[in-house]
């Protein structure tokens, strides 16, 4: 499970970065937390935008590939530190990645207190329609009278509180994997178990025999079925090509495509690029694969969920918008059901396009532009807010 | 006649909240003197080592310690205050102090239906912490929803009754802050004498 951990203070010494390295170094047989610092990010300012610019990206790009995050708060004031403040101001704005994400909150200050009021109201902010966060309900860790908390060696002293902590991050993670299943389309359901996503079953085409998660796949079960291969002909619907030609047909096409057959095994992809430079990495040892094994197991749910969707006719496609490239790219993932002329489901297309360039294109040829500019950009945020307040208003 | 602090509680170049205090200004220019203050190009806060205010806050103390009451008008971001008038905060608290027993009402006008409410009772609970302690005038909540809409074209609140409202209040305001000066004089804060510090504590 991966978490980030955000430090609320731009300090230069902060013990709530302690607190967070202390999570990160001592928990990680549970977790895997990596501790980012807000000092980068620039004072919020609604008419200077500089969502796009590096310090921002980097933590939206970090927040939105975790399964979850950890912030951090100091108390200045009986409130919580103006960085973090800013920081979350921008995470609001044009972008917002912790729409849906789940949070839990710690903090460390200099009262007996020990940030029990920022930490209130760090939960109205992230509960804000703009942030919209999933926070973690109670289990408030507070660590008062922090400037006595450590050792030299930066560990907490005390055992007790060493086990609450550790007792909070185990519910977190519990928490982390509701939310995921809450998010899941079905609701509450884990479907996970409607679908074979271990292609332990077998269809007509299955090529038996041979290891499928073998990194050798494409060669042995080649060999065991007498696959063709160079230059020799195959007849499609409709005309004639070699299989060279087909692999640079399908190389050349403007999207990364994926076969996955009725039995969740995954057989194809147009290897264009290396995995790295893939809009959604793929390795060659991979082919061959079941699904399962080419999905962290907390997507199994969701996954299911897809597959049943075009194997029982109720899509056609399913599309989903992965928001971790960056403000440059749009990159969508569809996935197709291909089916044969009587309907029967024979598996997945998915195929990946970054459609920025395709809609930047039709803006250009027909002269057009996309609201939502300067002014609207804030409502933006705006919008959300009035609907919200508005049944705030009726209640 | 009073001399009053207008901070408007944003660094964004449009501001509802600078109007609302701009309008005040104009509207009660017989009662008092209202010098606007911007606190956009204060440094951000981040704790330094040395507590000594950069000049731009120091500029600010001064205005505040000179006058007589504070009016600060904050928007509301994320149902809260923004964070730059958050770090202005934590520089007087850090350095000067100068908001101690100092007089002070809230505005705030906000986009939505609610006003800048939740961002008000968020401002009083930070202006009651130690290093802050201003005395901030109970049970007068001054807020302009859909704050978009509610000037004319000449900068005036267009509906009369909230004209109205801003009235009562500023007038209190004013008996609030000659009420205040007595209080101080014969119960001045504690921690004024002390100048409480989290950082010495
Ligand atoms: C401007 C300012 C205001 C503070 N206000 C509070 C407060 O209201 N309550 C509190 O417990 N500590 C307060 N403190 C002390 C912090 O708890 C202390 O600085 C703590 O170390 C912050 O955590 P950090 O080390 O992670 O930055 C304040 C500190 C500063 C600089
Ligand atoms: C990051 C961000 C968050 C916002 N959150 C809120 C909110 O929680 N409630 C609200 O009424 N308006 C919200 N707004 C919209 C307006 O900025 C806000 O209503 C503000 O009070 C308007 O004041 P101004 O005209 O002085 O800038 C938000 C705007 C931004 C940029």
């Amino acid at each position: 499970m991966k978490i980030v951990g955000i430090v609320g203070s731009n300090a230069e010494f902060s013990y709530n970065r302690l607190l967070l390295n202390f999570i990160a170094k001592n928990l990680k047989n549970l977790v895997d937390v990596e501790v980012l610092d807000i000092d980068e990010v620039p004072m919020f300012n609604q008419s200077d935008d500089q969502t796009n610019s590096e310090p921002i990206q980097y933590l939206n790009k970090k927040i939105v590939e975790a399964d979850g995050v950890i912030i951090a708060t100091p108390e200045y004031n009986h409130s919580i530190p103006s960085a973090l403040q800013s920081v979350l101001e921008w995470l609001s704005f044009k972008i917002h990645p912790l729409d849906g994400k789940p949070v839990m909150i710690v903090g460390a200050s200099y009262d007996v207190q020990g940030s029990s009021r920022s930490q209130l109201h760090l939960r109205q902010i992230l509960d804000a329609p703009g942030v919209n966060a999933v926070v973690m309900p109670g289990n408030e860790f507070l660590l008062g009278e922090v400037h006595q908390a450590f050792d030299e060696d930066e560990n907490l002293k005390d055992a007790s509180t060493v086990q609450f902590l550790e007792s909070c991050i185990k519910k977190f993670i519990r928490f982390i994997n509701v939310v995921t299943i809450i998010d899941s389309p079905e609701g509450m359901k884990d479907v996970s178990s409607t679908e074979d996503l271990y292609a332990t079953g077998k269809i007509d085409t299955t090529i038996e025999g041979v290891d499928m998660e073998a990194e050798d796949w494409v060669e042995q079960a080649a060999e065991a079925v007498g696959a063709v291969e160079g230059d020799t002909y195959v007849k499609l619907d409709r005309g004639i090509l070699t299989v060279n030609q087909l692999n640079y047909f399908l190389k050349s096409m403007p999207a990364e495509l994926t076969y996955a057959d009725s039995n969740n095994q995954f057989l194809y992809y147009n290897r264009m690029y290396e995995a790295e430079d893939m809009l959604a990495s793929r390795t060659p040892a991979q082919v061959g694969n079941p699904l399962a094994k080419c999905h962290p197991e907390r997507t199994y749910s969701g996954v299911a969920w897809v597959i049943q969707q075009l194997r029982k006719g109720k899509e056609d496609v399913v599309r989903a918008h992965v928001p971790t490239h960056g403000p440059d790219k749009f990159v969508v993932h569809s996935y197709q059901a291909i089916r044969d002329e009587e309907g029967n489901y024979l598996g997945i297309n998915e195929y990946v396009q970054d459609i920025k360039p395709i809609i930047d294109w039709y803006l250009k040829q027909t002269g057009q532009q996309l609201t939502g500019g300067d002014v609207d950009a804030v409502s933006g945020a705006t919008e959300k807010v009035d609907t919200v307040s508005g049944a705030t208003a009726q209640d | 006649m009073m001399n009053l602090i207008g901070i408007v509680g944003t660094n964004s170049d449009q501001s509802t909240n600078r109007q609302l205090l701009e309008f005040m200004q104009k509207h009660f220019a017989e009662k008092a003197n209202i010098e606007l203050y911007e606190i956009k190009n204060l440094p951000a806060f981040n704790k330094p080592r040395d507590t000594t205010a950069p000049p731009e806050v120091q500029d600010l103390s001064d205005k505040i310690k000179e006058a007589d009451g504070v009016i600060i008008s904050t928007p509301e971001y994320n149902h809260s205050v923004p964070a730059i008038l958050k770090s202005t905060l934590e520089w007087l608290s850090y350095t000067t102090q100068p908001l101690i027993d100092k007089p002070v009402m809230i505005t705030g006008a906000s986009y939505g239906r609610l006003g800048s409410s939740r961002a008000q009772s968020h401002l009083r609970q930070i202006l009651d912490a130690p290093e802050l302690k201003a005395r901030i005038m109970p049970s007068s909540e001054f807020l302009v929803g859909l704050s978009l809409q509610a000037f004319d074209e000449d900068g005036k609140l267009a509906d009369p009754n909230k004209v109205q409202e801003l009235e009562e209040i500023f007038n209190e305001f004013i008996q609030f802050v000659d009420i205040t000066k007595q209080l101080v004089k014969t119960n001045p804060n504690k921690n004024k004498s002390k100048s409480f510090s989290w950082e010495k504590n």
